[in-house]
């Protein structure tokens, strides 16, 4: 006889392999986490990591196609040529300055406009403009400001009866250095900010009250609370530093004599201007192991000397 | 009726479904292969013709004059296409072609500034012309009617790769206005050259001015014997003395007689033009291109045009564009009709009055707009003596890495680092060795 029950029937318990589609509650929740993680994945695939993964196949190829197998000559090639060795020299110069830079003037800033200061709304959004323009409109503004025959620099030199400059000849990567200052240090400046206003006043007050000189409190106090500001502001600098590409291509064409030759600059040159796009997959991947290194290492330096009160 | 109101169960099942779907299309689009052309193509049959769509042009920015955008219209007119005609500047259109190579989406017809045909002919990335020549040159005058060295600098193995749309070569352009105040004739060779200059140099202007491109030091090292690559010797820069010397002559320009400002690194080539224009260098080294930019910025400047120094030999650097048509362009007989029309003589003498640009006819240098024309006839004379430089490298299939970053290391060395002439060449030579044994 048919047993008779009551409420909807009961799910048949799917056995084996099939039983990772069982809807128990908690696969379904899991089931809806992918299926909203989906476009981005489908986004990231497509747009970073299938790329990468043909940069890593390439790298391997050699010829105007990159489809002649080459095995492992493009890296042996890039760690014998004088002209890698140079533009990574370049490179690690350019990113340390820019870092340093950054982290020192943007924190010098935001000490300055973190006081009551009148106007300095107006002069925190003047700094942050640079930040907000393309490096294209940056380049080409500092060529013909810094232009040595025409450039309004040395009329202004000339106009005050000093010597003229040519900046871009005599010291260009510091030149190069000093434009990318120009356009970043308002970005760390309002990280920094942001990374002050976070400090409870309570802190200086007891400091104070306790007998410690400005330079203590900010050695001691300030500095140490602002270790995640400065661990953010130093690996993404880092970052943009050992990728910088628009200053080499815009300013000085990695000139004088690859004096600015920035490594993205040079894995640009190789691919289209030798058309060698397994050596430039090469040397592109080579790169992205030095900046999760570097990366790697500042996380673990940074997070180590965070501290908490 | 009821209304049916989702359940939340129901928008999940969508958003996964729909995400599904968005990730699937392209991976699926992607297994599809290239389009076939369809009705709509622009496949040219025999007649040549069109029945609609797209035909896409490559071209440089400095070169949409309105005498082509009347070609344009008559052929979309003649073949039922709409003309893509996609501007540049020369380095954005090589990285936009190359790309377009590796994904195999190619522009119908490319101008290039000359060099590439060669490369990508050997490449075979460049669809051979010759069929087209066999059947239509004589109607349009090709080969007979273009300067021979056009031909050469665009065969590859015997055949054409590309035909020739501009020629233009170096000249010496200076202020007439103040060779006059200082009682000077235009310099002939490299030592009234030097004499001139130091009588022109002072008062916040210099006699010459060099440019920070390294193309525009090639005049000097032709004028003293240099050619780019012996194919015999294999040797680069030969003879190494001669080319030690002109590269030298340059430097002391602007290190030790102080008749040149030093060059600045970078990527604009029109310094030279604007202190010439702003009355702040009497001799610039240039071609035809800078004639406009004088005359809008300069109206009053009195420019007078020498034919090129003679040291061991008269020579000048000869440059100029080029029309290829891309290995995997899917419309090659509308591309050929297209290079026809504009390269045919009357466009030439158009974009010649309205631009100034020389052009690579034969009948073109007898035309009356040119020989009626001062500035047009001195850079048409320069035509006889002007020099394809790197177009026995090319054939090398190293002329990139050679030409475009080994050689501008060692002009930038010399001549903006002042180091010496020989200690730079010696290093150019064997990294390029090195390169050409590679």
């Amino acid at each position: 006889m048919r047993q008779l029950t009551t409420g909807p029937p009961r799910r048949r318990r799917l056995r084996g392999p099939l039983a990772v589609f069982a809807p128990s509650l908690n696969r379904r929740y899991v089931l809806t986490a992918y299926a909203f993680l989906i476009p981005a994945f489908a986004f990231f695939g497509l747009m970073f990591y299938l790329p990468i993964a043909n940069i890593i196949t390439n790298s391997f190829n050699t010829g105007p196609q990159a489809n002649q197998f080459a095995g492992l000559e493009n890296y042996t090639r890039a760690f014998e040529d004088a002209s890698v060795q140079n533009s990574f020299t370049v490179t690690f110069i350019f990113g340390a300055a820019t870092t340093i830079g950054a982290i020192v003037i943007g924190l010098a800033l935001a000490l300055l406009l973190n006081q009551p200061l009148r106007g300095r709304v107006v002069f925190r959004a003047a700094l942050l403009v640079p930040y907000l323009t393309s490096v294209a409109i940056v380049g080409l503004l500092w060529r013909n400001i810094l232009d040595p025959q025409l450039g309004i620099l040395n009329r202004l030199l000339m106009d005050l009866g000093l010597p003229t400059q040519s900046w871009l000849n005599t010291h260009p990567l510091a030149t190069i250095i000093a434009v990318t200052l120009w356009m970043t240090v308002g970005y760390t400046m309002v990280l920094f900010l942001a990374g002050l206003q976070g400090i409870p006043e309570q802190y200086h007050e007891a400091a104070t009250v306790d007998g410690a000189s400005p330079w203590q409190r900010f050695w001691r106090i300030t500095l140490p609370l602002l270790a995640p500001t400065t661990l953010f502001v130093s690996v993404m600098a880092v970052i943009s530093g050992l990728q910088a590409f628009g200053q080499a291509y815009i300013i000085t064409g990695g000139g004088p004599a690859n004096a600015t030759d920035l490594y993205i600059f040079h894995v640009f040159n190789v691919a289209f201007t030798s058309r060698d796009f397994g050596y430039a997959s090469a040397l592109s991947f080579l790169l992205f192991i030095v900046i999760v290194i570097f990366t790697v290492i500042q996380l673990r330096v940074g997070r180590r000397n965070e501290v908490q009160y | 009726m009821a209304i049916h109101t989702p359940t939340r169960r129901d928008l999940l099942r969508w958003t996964g479904g729909g995400a599904l779907a968005g990730l699937a299309a392209p991976l699926l689009g992607s297994c599809a292969g290239a389009p076939e052309e369809d009705s709509g193509s622009t496949s040219g049959g025999d007649d040549g013709g069109g029945s609609g769509g797209d035909f896409t042009v490559y071209w440089n920015a400095g070169h949409a004059y309105a005498a082509y955008d009347k070609v344009i219209a008559e052929f979309e007119e003649a073949h039922g296409v709409t003309v893509s005609f996609q501007k540049y500047q020369w380095d954005d259109l090589r990285t936009r072609l190359l790309s377009d190579f590796a994904s195999g989406t190619v522009p119908d017809l490319v101008e290039e500034p000359g060099g590439w045909v060669q490369e990508f002919a050997i490449s075979g990335d460049a669809v051979s012309l010759q069929q087209y020549v066999d059947s239509d040159g004589a109607e349009m005058g090709f080969p007979d009617d273009w300067q021979p060295r056009t031909i050469s600098r665009n065969s590859y193995e015997g055949e054409v790769y590309g035909i020739q749309l501009h020629l233009t070569c170096m000249m010496l352009l200076y202020n007439r206005g103040m060779f006059d105040s200082a009682g000077v004739q235009p310099p002939t060779d490299w030592g009234s050259f030097l004499d001139v200059a130091e009588k022109l140099t002072g008062d916040g202007v210099h006699g010459f001015a060099m440019n920070q491109d390294d193309g525009y030091g090639w005049p000097w090292l032709l004028q003293n014997g240099v050619r780019y690559y012996d194919p015999d010797t294999k040797g680069l820069l030969v003879p190494h003395d001669a080319a030690a010397a002109a590269l030298q002559f340059q430097a002391d320009m602007a290190h030790k007689h102080g008749v040149s400002p030093v060059p600045t690194p970078g990527t604009d080539y029109s310094g030279p033009q604007k202190l010439l224009s702003a009355g702040r260098a009497a001799m610039i080294i240039t071609g035809p291109w800078d004639l406009l930019p004088i005359a809008e910025t300069s109206p009053d400047l009195d420019l007078g045009i020498a034919p090129a120094l003679h040291e061991a030999e008269q020579s000048t650097v000869q440059a100029g564009t080029s029309l290829f048509v891309p290995a995997k362009a899917k419309s090659p007989d509308l591309a050929w009709d297209f290079i026809k029309r504009i390269t045919a003589l009357e466009v030439e003498v158009a974009a010649t009055k309205e631009a100034g640009m020389l052009m690579p006819r034969l009948s073109w240098v007898q035309d009356p707009v040119v020989q009626e024309n001062e500035r047009y006839a001195a850079f048409a004379e320069g035509f006889a003596y002007a020099v394809d430089t790197s177009e026995k490298l090319r054939l090398t299939g190293k002329s990139g890495e050679i030409n475009e970053q080994l050689f501008q290391t060692l002009y930038q060395d010399v001549v903006m680092n002042n180091t010496p002439a020989t200690e730079a060449l010696d290093r150019f030579l064997a990294a390029g060795q090195k390169v050409l044994a590679s």
